[in-house]
């Protein structure tokens, strides 16, 4: 069922992007951006109310874009969801013809517009991964009731190269591969760096062998933007250099620059002995997945 | 122990507002080592809530007496006597401690003075920090000694996750990363294998799964 | 208008103040006759705000601590707690509606030592605004 999966598989390099669905009940948003996507990317993977804040439910936004013939990852967070329903909405997802699952724990409650409800948290992601894998591969679910039928999915994880501690952020790796994890997308790249230390540590255990791992990126639109992501936001690595390219050039050549630092970052990656592919996350600014794209050399993507 | 924090003196007020004799109850165990309900703690919430009444003067009754211990009847039966003079009690225990007093005298109502927080450890002088959630079912050993459910933000069981940034947790950087705690811990034992591991998802039957608990010790019964 | 007279201080006051004696403390009871009520204590960081309470609810308009100045206390950080000890009293005082000034400390200071008289002089003055306790009202 997995695009995906048949592109990696195939040992292609391959390209995925993020969108975000609507604070709204609106459909055409979604197949909006699915449309800017289309024929750009493998892949589209929808955000599951990220960073704690209400949003159309991603299962829906995946179900739109797979019926608009896009191949869509269904992000799938803990916080919000206890084993029930986690485990409902993985056979429902299968049942829409959704073909890839990625398993995250979630932005904390806290940092959202309801800071007042309970976080669930009743699986961590390793373990969400774990479940789907035994409902996949031995058709059971928790507990080790049979399923009727078995939800056929693509099974990928988050991984954060750029936080602490840092000895242990591959064996964290390692642990969602043998959980069960098939693909990887990683928090996004600015410190090729300290990346580079973390595949090459990867590729020394021998994980890449195991399992795809795709690059993330995120295109900045401002110096401000890149100054906010790297005092604010926690795990972001972003280099003064990258600030400072940022704050170089006039206002109405900024985004032109952030284009050029992710195409650049990309060209990069495709070189580095254990990635896969990239993920891009064009945060609202999925217009300029197309032209990352093309300049990166990656178009036109292979066939569905 | 058990934390409680004084609920504000407001909410306190508009709570006993319509009652003429008040005994204000302190508690002297937890919730007196936390400086919530203590002797100390209850006569100033007395002293503060007469003046208050008196000011708008009103007409009220507000005596305090404080128990060993609230939330055991051999104690809470020491009200026994006097408890008739009063049309109201204003609770300093911690939520068990309330419970406790209204189960003994169902006809007298009996209102919270103390928001009760969590099981914490004195960490310093005015310094109280959560670190137990009464799971029933204890893995301090798996985890070095520090607990994820209660000092990890996502009660990681396989963590850190991707925020946990110079020891610091992303939710509030103050508070520390309870898996690099965990982490330091199990490297200074050698024990870092214990984490290639995959924890397995809790068993919350032992918290929640047949309603509220109980402990039953018949060597300890009549 | 009130006379000053007419304003009862409880005064809490650390042993260490200068002329602070037996003595002292008898010549300014005779002084202020019953608007001065005069506790003195070892330290300072022994008053709880549960007495600056009871003396504001039982007698006195305004309940106030002198210290030894900073840096001075014989037991290390009494003054410190005193001060932290007024400013939770004075938070509860707002809470209840009356005003937080009724409580109040005087640090001693070093450089420029003054008596327990000088200062309860100093104290009469910054309250004598305040007037008459709420709580004992009006009449």
């Amino acid at each position: 069922m997995s695009h995906l999966k048949q592109i990696l598989e195939k040992g292609e390099f391959a390209v995925t992007a993020e969108c975000g669905p609507p604070k709204g009940a609106d459909s055409e948003i979604v197949l909006r951006k699915g449309d800017l996507l289309r024929d750009k990317v493998d892949a589209v993977n929808v955000t599951d109310n990220q960073t704690a804040i209400v949003r159309m439910s991603s299962l829906a936004a995946c179900t739109l874009l797979r019926g608009a013939g896009l191949d869509p990852v269904l992000q799938m967070v803990v916080r919000d969801r206890n084993r029930i329903a986690l485990q409902s909405d993985i056979l429902g997802a299968s049942a829409l013809g959704i073909g890839n699952l990625l398993c995250l724990s979630g932005d904390h409650q806290s940092f959202g517009n309801q800071p007042q409800t309970v976080g669930v948290f009743d699986l961590d992601s390793i373990q969400l991964l774990q479940t789907v894998k035994a409902m996949r591969d031995e058709g059971t679910i928790l507990g080790g009731d049979r399923l009727s039928a078995r939800p056929d999915l693509f099974i990928g994880a988050a991984a954060n190269p750029f936080a602490d501690p840092l000895e242990f952020r591959v064996t964290r790796l390692a642990k969602k591969i043998r959980a069960g994890a098939d693909f990887i997308q990683t928090q996004c790249i600015y410190n090729l760096d300290r990346f580079k230390t973390w595949i090459s540590t990867a590729v020394d255990r021998g994980l890449p062998e195991k399992v795809y791992i795709l690059g993330g990126v995120t295109p900045l639109k401002s110096p401000g933007m890149a100054r906010y992501m790297k005092n604010r936001v926690s795990g972001m690595d972003i280099p003064d250099e990258i600030v400072k390219r940022m704050e170089g050039v006039p206002k109405e050549k900024q985004r032109e620059e952030g284009i050029r630092i992710c195409v650049e970052t990309i060209l990069r990656l495709k070189e580095m002995p254990g990635v896969s592919g990239v993920h891009i996350m064009a945060i609202e600014w999925e217009e300029a997945v197309g032209e990352i794209v093309e300049r990166a050399g990656l178009l036109p993507r292979p066939g569905f | 122990m058990i934390t409680a924090e004084q609920k504000p003196i407001d909410e306190i007020r508009e709570m006993i507002g319509p009652f003429k004799r008040i005994l204000v109850l302190g508690c002297a165990s937890c919730v007196a080592e936390c400086a919530a309900g203590g002797e100390k703690e209850t006569a100033m919430l007395g002293s503060a809530l007469r003046m208050a009444a008196k000011m708008e003067k009103k007409e009220v009754v507000i005596e305090e007496k404080t128990l060993d211990r609230q939330c055991v009847n051999e104690f809470i039966v020491l009200l026994d006597d006097t408890i008739d003079q009063y049309d109201a009690v204003l609770s300093l225990g911690c939520g068990a401690g309330v419970q406790a007093v209204a189960d003994m005298f169902p006809e007298t109502p009996v209102i919270p003075a103390l928001n009760t927080e969590f099981l914490g450890e004195t960490k310093a002088q005015g310094l109280w920090m959560e670190n137990c959630l009464g799971c029933g079912d204890c893995m301090l050993y798996y985890f070095g000694g520090v607990c994820p459910l209660a000092r990890c933000s996502k009660q990681l069981f396989n963590g850190p996750c991707g925020g946990s940034v110079d020891g610091r947790c992303e939710i509030n950087p103050e508070m520390d990363c309870a898996w690099q705690l965990i982490i330091d811990r199990l490297s200074r034992f050698n024990a870092l294998d214990r984490l290639e591991d995959i924890y397995p998802p809790k068993d919350w039957s032992r918290k929640q799964g047949s309603g509220p608990r109980k402990i039953v010790r018949e060597d300890q019964q009549r | 208008m009130y006379r000053e007279q007419q304003i009862t201080l409880g005064l809490f006051y650390c042993q260490n103040v200068p002329e602070s004696r037996e003595e002292n403390r008898q010549a300014l009871e005779e002084e202020f006759g019953k608007s001065l009520r005069l506790f003195p204590i070892p330290c300072s960081g022994r008053l709880e705000p549960v007495h600056l309470l009871k003396a504001l609810e039982r007698f006195a308009d305004a309940a106030f601590i002198i210290t030894c100045p900073v840096g001075a206390c014989r037991y290390f950080e009494g003054n410190h707690r005193a001060k932290k000890r007024v400013e939770r009293t004075r938070k509860i005082l707002s809470d209840i509606g009356m005003e937080p000034e009724r409580v109040g400390i005087a640090i001693g200071s070093k450089e420029a030592p003054k008596t327990l008289a000088q200062q309860a002089r100093e104290i009469f003055r910054e309250i004598s605004l305040l007037g008459p306790s709420p709580v004992f009202g009006q009449e």
